[in-house]
């Protein structure tokens, strides 16, 4: 008797459930910030363990070991000159949005609005914008335009939404992919993936995986990883000035 | 059909709200009971255009910059001739994660699933590089005890977090950060992240080390997907000498400060020696203000090429064996058992004959020894084999014995000679056990009853040989090893552990050259089945259970710190002296001590005395 009564009271909760929910008013499209799949704000150290030697001390010219570059590329990397990029204003064309991730130093990460994330670094003191609404505004001269996504793992049924913050990145001042002049074009195209991944011990990482396409000085894409530790706050933010050298 | 309405209700209101639930974004793990992960299955291969340098070559000589190593991991890393790779054991050595990943190879991921719930139990991984098979459990279990064997891939467990795989990992072997020396000790732990991106995995780990690393070491990599199934799975390696009239005792390394090729890799590539010396602070951007004043960079390096001063250090390895006053056994290998937590380790053999026991532990709670060999051996202990006197070894014998039997001796001829032949088990031991034990004032009820004199002693028991083999004056002039030949298990006594530098009992005939033969002999005798792993197991008379890797590192700690101090010897180095270059500085982290027993200080003065005056051999001094 009991069973029974469970059994059509069962449905009909699930029905009054159902309308109660159907029944709340449509709701405003959730902006960029409410639907992160997580928190990537707060202030990032560059742990500089991929391509040491390319990134903590400049590189000798022609030195490109790693970067598939096409002739044009070589000539251009070879015929890198600091003292000229100094002279015209230029030096930092190695701290634009294809190197920035990869220069040491701490970048900041806070959301400027609800619908853009901004990141500033200490070394170079620059600033990148990562519109979530198609904006078009570059964060400034060397960062082109960066378009981003919570883009979605794609998966069947029964799976959770998880997902990675994507980011591509047009519209570049030509500059370096490596302060030794590696170059990359106006042309050239950044996707990066930023993904977050916490320790056992509380440290949490924050994971950049790059993509560099420019078919006027590589030959294929240039891809890499970097990745930053959380640091409690800005006490060891050190801004400096763009060198060329 | 009332209740097949009712099923159908019910069934199809649960999937409503379930899709309405899935629909907000809620969080449905742990509810379905299958993990929300991302599928990583297929071939994949390194991208070799990061660290394009460091692939196959493994890296220049001295190129530590944005490694955080510590004093005693650079100077292991300064210490290291790689004319070492050319040593029979290190010549098919296998690869340890996360140093695995950065090779110019093939790897392969693949799921293994419950037929019955599809739960995933296992992820799987082969590295084509030394045909490493990974597993990595995701169905919770634990990890195993901290005495048992470690391995190159170690011991994995697994979790998925978003679309991200973790893997926690314990039980490595001694391999590298990288192959130019920069050691990654056995006592790290590993954390690896993967996260996919479609055809790419960035793969991120954090090595923490205590032993070598003064900060954890992360560092990222990239994994490209194989549209097309790569051919080649398979990396043979099989060992042999390639140096002819080398001899067995022979491992090379650079005497600190003397480095010849210390600045090859700085000079060509234009940074400074500090900077390439590794350490912490080169991760990070601070270290390019130390570098602003070459001069006062170029004084720190220099001293960093040394150890920087006199005072030994103690070891940041953890003791294996909780100190919770119980036995912990171990099933190291066919019929043969270790049981830790009375002192030195002891081993069991069991069969129908009767258990046959080497060492007795310390004899503090020998009634659990006793009770857990009751478990492991339906048949009383008949033989007590000693590989040594000390007291670690022997302090159980009594009881042991008296709880044993030995009906091989029961109703023989010596039966009618000693009244107390067959009553108890019998103690097997070389004379000089014997001798140092009844110096000890050792109750007679403890020595050994069985002794000998000669080389080899041998028994077959339980279905298989079983050797004793004496290594004079190694720790002391009555160590002995046995090799179970069938289960191919060796027990070394005092003369191999894993948890500190080898307790040699100069005023009892050992010497830092017996002990270094007498490793030499274990090495003889072990095979190993792939790679440097398994086959012949080895319990130490310390710390957790090995294969011949461990006791080849031991053997090359051991050959290092003896050239040290011979060459401080011909310099005309008093004792003294010989402590404040602190010798050992490579290897305290792991084995040294600055208290207890056997400290840092006492074994350096075993190695002096033992070589300024060398045991005759075979005898005592």
């Amino acid at each position: 008797m009991n069973l029974r009564w469970a059994r059509r009271l069962v449905p009909v909760l699930l029905m009054l459930l159902s309308a109660r929910i159907e029944a709340q008013p449509p709701r405003a499209p959730r902006t960029a910030k409410a639907a992160a799949l997580y928190d990537v704000t707060g202030y990032w150290m560059a742990v500089v363990t991929e391509d040491w030697r390319y990134r903590m001390i400049t590189p000798r010219k022609g030195d490109y070991t790693g970067i598939v570059l096409n002739a044009q590329g070589r000539r251009m990397a070879d015929a890198w000159d600091p003292a000229k990029d100094e002279a015209a204003g230029e030096s930092c064309k190695s701290y634009g949005a294809p190197s920035l991730m990869r220069v040491p130093g701490r970048i900041h990460i806070t959301w400027q609005d609800n619908q853009t994330l901004k990141i500033e670094s200490d070394a170079g003191q620059q600033v990148r914008l990562l519109h979530f609404d198609g904006s078009e505004t570059p964060g400034g001269p060397w960062q082109g335009v960066s378009k981003a996504i919570w883009e979605l793992v794609p998966a069947g049924r029964g799976s959770r939404p998880v997902g990675s913050l994507k980011v591509v990145t047009s519209h570049l001042k030509p500059g370096y992919l490596r302060k030794n002049g590696v170059p990359y074009s106006a042309n050239a195209v950044l996707t990066e993936y930023f993904d977050r991944v916490n320790e056992p011990n509380g440290d949490a990482y924050l994971l950049i995986t790059t993509t560099v396409e420019d078919p006027a000085y590589l030959a294929q894409p240039f891809l890499t990883s970097s990745h930053y530790r959380k640091v409690a706050d800005g006490s060891g933010w050190k801004p400096t000035a763009c060198s060329a050298r | 059909m009332r209740n097949s309405i009712g099923a159908v209700s019910l069934a199809a209101g649960v999937a409503a709200v379930a899709g309405m639930v899935l629909a907000q974004g809620l969080d449905f793990a742990g509810r379905t009971g299958q993990p929300a992960g991302v599928d990583l299955s297929g071939t994949w291969y390194p991208l070799p255009g990061q660290d394009a340098g460091l692939f196959t070559a493994a890296g220049a000589l001295v190129d530590y910059g944005g490694i955080p190593l510590n004093e005693a991991g650079r100077l292991y890393a300064l210490a290291w001739n790689p004319s070492r790779i050319q040593g029979r054991q290190h010549q098919c050595m296998g690869y340890v994660p996360p140093y695995a990943y950065n090779q110019p190879a093939n790897l392969r991921f693949w799921e293994e699933r419950d037929p019955d719930t599809q739960r995933v139990v296992a992820l799987k991984q082969y590295w084509q590089i030394s045909e490493g098979t990974r597993t990595i459990w995701m169905d919770g279990r634990p990890h195993p005890p901290a005495n048992a064997p470690h391995t190159w891939s170690g011991f994995s467990t697994g979790k998925y977090e978003g679309n991200t795989l973790t893997v926690y990992t314990t039980h490595l072997k001694r391999g590298w950060i990288r192959a130019n020396g920069m050691p990654q000790s056995d006592e790290a732990t590993l954390v690896e992240h993967f996260v996919r991106h479609g055809d790419r995995i960035t793969y991120l780990s954090v090595v923490n080390d205590p032993v070598y690393l003064a900060e954890p070491f992360s560092r990222t990599y990239t994994l490209m997907r194989n549209i097309k199934e790569p051919d080649d799975w398979l990396y043979s390696c099989d060992d042999g000498e390639q140096i002819l009239g080398r001899r067995e005792d022979q491992v090379e390394s650079y005497p600190w400060g003397k480095h010849p090729f210390v600045r090859e890799f700085a000079d060509k590539n234009g940074i400074p020696l500090l900077a390439s010396l590794g350490g912490p602070e080169t991760m990070y951007a601070e270290i390019l203000d130390k570098l602003k004043d070459p001069a006062a960079a170029e004084r720190a390096a220099d001293a960093l090429l040394q150890p920087s001063d006199s005072a030994p250090r103690a070891a940041a390895a953890f003791d294996t064996v909780p100190a919770d006053g119980e036995i912990h056994v171990l099933p190291v290998q066919g019929n043969v058992y270790m049981l830790a937590g009375d002192g030195g380790n002891i081993a069991v053999q069991t069969g129908d004959q009767g258990a046959m026991v080497v060492n007795t532990g310390a004899g503090r709670i020998s009634d659990k020894v006793i009770a857990a060999i009751g478990k492991l051996s339906r048949k009383p202990i008949q033989f007590i084999l000693n590989t040594g006197y000390q007291p670690d070894f022997t302090g159980g014998n009594a009881n042991l014995r008296a709880a044993g039997d030995d009906p091989s001796v029961e109703g023989s001829f010596f039966s009618g000679q000693f009244a107390d032949a067959g009553k108890g088990a019998t103690i097997i031991g070389h004379l000089n056990v014997e001798t140092r034990m009844l110096a000890l004032h050792a109750p007679a009820e403890a020595l050994p009853s069985d002794t000998f004199v000669q080389e080899r002693r041998r028994k077959f028991h339980n279905g298989e040989a079983v050797e004793m083999l004496h290594e004079p004056n190694a720790t002391s002039d009555g160590d002995s090893i046995v090799h179970f030949r069938r289960s191919d298990v060796i027990v070394t006594g005092e003369i191999f552990n894993t948890v500190s530098y080898p307790r040699i009992d100069t005023k009892s005939g050992g010497s830092i050259q017996g002990e270094i033969d007498a490793l030499l002999k274990i090495l003889d005798r072990t095979v190993y089945q792939h790679d440097e792993e398994g086959g012949t197991m080895v319990i130490p008379g310390r710390g957790r259970v090995t294969d011949e890797w461990e006791v080849a590192e031991y053997r090359d700690m051991l050959v290092i710190i003896r050239d040290r101090v011979e060459a401080l010897i011909d310099q005309g180095a008093t004792l003294d002296q010989v402590k404040a270059a602190r010798v050992t500085a490579d290897y305290e982290t792991r084995f040294g001590a600055t208290s207890g027993p056997w400290t840092t200080d006492r074994f350096v003065e075993a190695v002096y005395t033992s070589l300024k005056n060398p045991p005759k051999a075979g005898t005592d001094q």
